[in-house]
């Protein structure tokens, strides 16, 4: 019996790493977090669209196809807060029938799981991270306890939008934002500043940086920073049990064993980790049955531009919208496509980088662009659609054929986007168009479709012969073996992942300190 | 509330960026300086960095003075650490030397002088360039504008010229 350095590991010290950390560490737990990437601090977090490009992915690249691809370097992150910490803060539950997508529909996964299983963890979490937003007026939202803060102020650009959407007979409500409208917790309430993507450096959104991680170190959970895991490596005694995680720090490899060990590391590299811990001998844990990287899905999404007469001022506000719609989003069956739809509505946006509005139309140059800058930068309204992916087993992270360096296999991802998911986002972005027409812009673009958010590719499941883990996380041929964050999910839904995720991974902890 | 942004305010921040080579000297410059004294690309040919530049300033007017060539050089030194907007597109930072090499020589072996660059960047939009070799006409020209934009108007100095306040929560010393 090899003695334990400690009685989690966590692998990846993101949204849910973190969650988890302190969670444990807060339940007596002594704690170990592997992090790939470098510490980060909220001092790190420079106002730049250009610096903020090294919070992204940065480690080898992850290689891509299929018709929609996931846009994984946009999407993940690297370092102390991982994907989180550049995350817009959107925080909305799942619907209720997202939970029962094949049951209802005959398509794609079940959760193993109800909205009333994850409605305590939505409500203790909410309370723990703090948000802001408008239950009443939300008359979409599942059951739940308010928000603990009021909505954010609306500025000029959602103003004007909300007017497209009544004109057309829809209804807006305030965007409900992990982002604080007034104090709250001892972190102080949003500038309105429109920085949320390169991470926000005074504390207000709350990432993982700024509510997880103190809590962590203060019950005394440790982060090794630049520490890559290979693989999991299963105790030869006793094959169900994992025993160790074995990793790269400083040119070394080396190994770290506990009692459970919990792979929390975002998507693609999660199953990264689990598809390279397949020995001779043994299946990789949770492929037992060929389900481990498959389902795996990212939102289709798609921005609505329009330019206005009126004064939107698009540099206020914060990067994720100020305004929700979810209408359409129980009607996942309805004409013209499959799948639930969102809106969300009246983004702070900036002249450049991948999502500005300068990047975004390249029919404008040369001696045009600087004017039409100056008129967007003062008239741009915009809103960003987020459509349903449905589970596709061929949709899947597979290793890739090359390595780097310290011989860590590379992933591959490919995905492609189902017809019926294609034709609703399509239907929806023209409708989007008509809405942007209706508020009274004068002229009206969309972006390209994109890959927004990753989630599957060990999904959660009631049946081991159909799924990687069970309802709790826990991977079906170990014991102690958890996955934990958005690969989880055996369904998409259509609203951003991370409340979701991070209920899960405070029910884990739960589970976890439970375990006698 | 956001601080209004003066000329005095932006030279006082300090925006050293990186090292180039001028006239044989190594100097700490800004990628601006570096252009105006006509530095010694470390990765690219001079000739790719001018190509570079004037196509870069034909999409973007004020990018080759913004210091687009010396931008691009000074992150492709940077290897895994480049923050060109490739690296949100998927491109390995090892793929992308090789791919700023291959647009400037189809713009210094295809850009006719008979045509202006915004009539040559426009059949680039299409596709339309006869003879293009490598990665799509369009492509190079969506990352190359992307490139542009940022070191024309993703800075603080570059808001200011657009009339937007910068309202920084931490701003940087440096632009890149």
């Amino acid at each position: 019996m090899v003695s334990k350095d400690c009685d989690v590991i966590i692998v990846g010290a993101g949204a849910a790493g973190l969650t988890l950390a302190a969670r444990l560490a807060e339940g007596g737990k002594s704690v170990s977090v592997l992090e790939a990437g470098p510490e980060r601090k909220l001092g790190d977090l420079i106002s730049s669209q250009i610096w903020a490009r090294k919070l992204k992915w940065s480690e080898p690249a992850v290689s891509e196809s299929g018709d929609h691809k996931i846009g994984h370097a946009f999407n993940a992150g690297t370092g102390t807060g991982g994907s989180a910490l550049h995350h817009y803060g959107v925080w909305l539950r799942m619907h209720e029938g997202d939970f029962s997508l094949n049951s209802d529909h005959g398509l794609g996964l079940d959760w193993p799981l109800s909205y009333a299983d994850l409605a305590p963890y939505y409500d203790q979490v909410q309370a723990e991270v703090g948000l802001s937003g408008d239950s009443k007026q939300e008359r979409w939202r599942p059951q739940g306890a308010p928000y603990p803060m009021p909505p954010m102020p609306l500025f000029a650009q959602s103003r004007v939008l909300a007017k497209g959407f009544e004109k057309m007979g829809r209804h807006t409500a305030p965007l409900p934002l992990a982002i604080n409208s007034e104090p709250y917790k001892g972190r102080q309430a949003c500038h309105y500043d429109g920085w949320c993507d390169s991470g926000c450096s005074i504390g207000a959104l709350g990432n993982p940086l700024a509510v997880w991680l103190p809590r962590a170190q203060t019950a005394g959970a440790r982060i090794e920073h630049n520490a890559r895991v290979s693989r999991v490596i299963r105790d030869p005694q006793s094959p169900q049990r994992i025993e160790c995680v074995e990793y790269i720090q400083g040119g070394e490899s080396r190994s770290m064993y506990a009692e459970h060990i919990i792979v929390a590391a975002f998507t693609v590299q999660s199953v990264r980790i689990l598809l390279s811990s397949a020995t001779e001998r043994y299946a990789a844990p949770g492929n037992h049955s060929d389900k481990l990287g498959r389902y795996l899905m990212t939102h289709p999404a798609g921005t609505v531009f329009g330019l206005f007469d009126q004064e939107m001022f698009p540099h206020q506000g914060v990067t994720a919208g100020q305004l929700l719609n979810h209408d359409d989003y129980d009607k996942k069956d309805a004409p013209g496509g499959f799948g639930s739809s969102q809106w969300m509505i009246g983004h702070a946006i900036k002249p450049h980088d991948l999502l500005g509005y300068g990047t975004n139309r390249p029919d404008i140059f040369g001696a045009e662009l600087e004017p039409w800058l100056k008129k967007a930068s003062r008239h741009l309204g915009n809103m960003t659609l987020v459509c349903e992916d449905i589970p596709l087993p061929e949709n899947r992270i597979t290793l890739s054929d090359r390595a780097d360096s310290d011989g860590i296999a590379h992933a591959h991802a490919h995905h492609d986007l189902g017809p019926s998911a294609a034709a609703r986002c399509a239907q929806r972005m023209s409708e989007g168009a008509e809405i942007m027409r209706a508020a009274g812009a004068s002229e009206v673009w969309s972006g390209p479709r994109i890959g927004q958010h990753h989630m599957g590719g060990a999904v959660m499941g009631s049946d081991p012969a159909e799924s990687v883990t069970d309802a709790f996380g826990r991977v079906h041929d170990t014991d102690n073996l958890y996955v934990s964050g958005p690969a989880l999910f055996p369904s998409s839904g259509a609203v951003n992942p991370t409340f979701t995720l991070t209920a899960l991974a405070s029910r884990q902890a739960d589970h976890i300190l439970a375990i006698k | 509330m956001p601080e209004p942004l003066s000329r005095r305010h932006l030279l006082a921040r300090g925006t050293a960026a990186g090292f180039f080579v001028v006239a044989g000297e190594c100097l700490w410059l800004t990628p601006q300086e570096a252009e105006a004294r006509v530095f010694e690309p470390q990765i690219l040919s001079p000739q790719q960095c001018k190509a570079l530049s004037m196509l870069g300033d034909a999409l973007v007017p004020g990018a080759a003075a913004a210091g687009l060539s010396a931008y691009i050089d000074l992150q492709l030194q940077a290897g895994d650490e480049s923050l060109l907007i490739g690296k949100y597109l998927g491109v390995d930072t090892s793929a992308q030397t090789g791919f700023y090499r291959a647009a400037a020589d189809n713009v210094m072996s295809l850009a006719d002088e008979s045509i202006s660059m915004h009539t040559f960047a426009t059949s680039m939009a299409t596709d339309a360039v006869s003879g293009w070799a490598g990665p799509p006409a369009s492509y190079v020209l969506f990352v190359l504008r992307a490139d542009a934009l940022d070191v024309t108007y993703g800075t603080p100095e570059g808001f200011e010229k657009l009339g937007i306040p910068y309202m920084a929560q931490i701003k940087p010393d440096k632009p890149w």
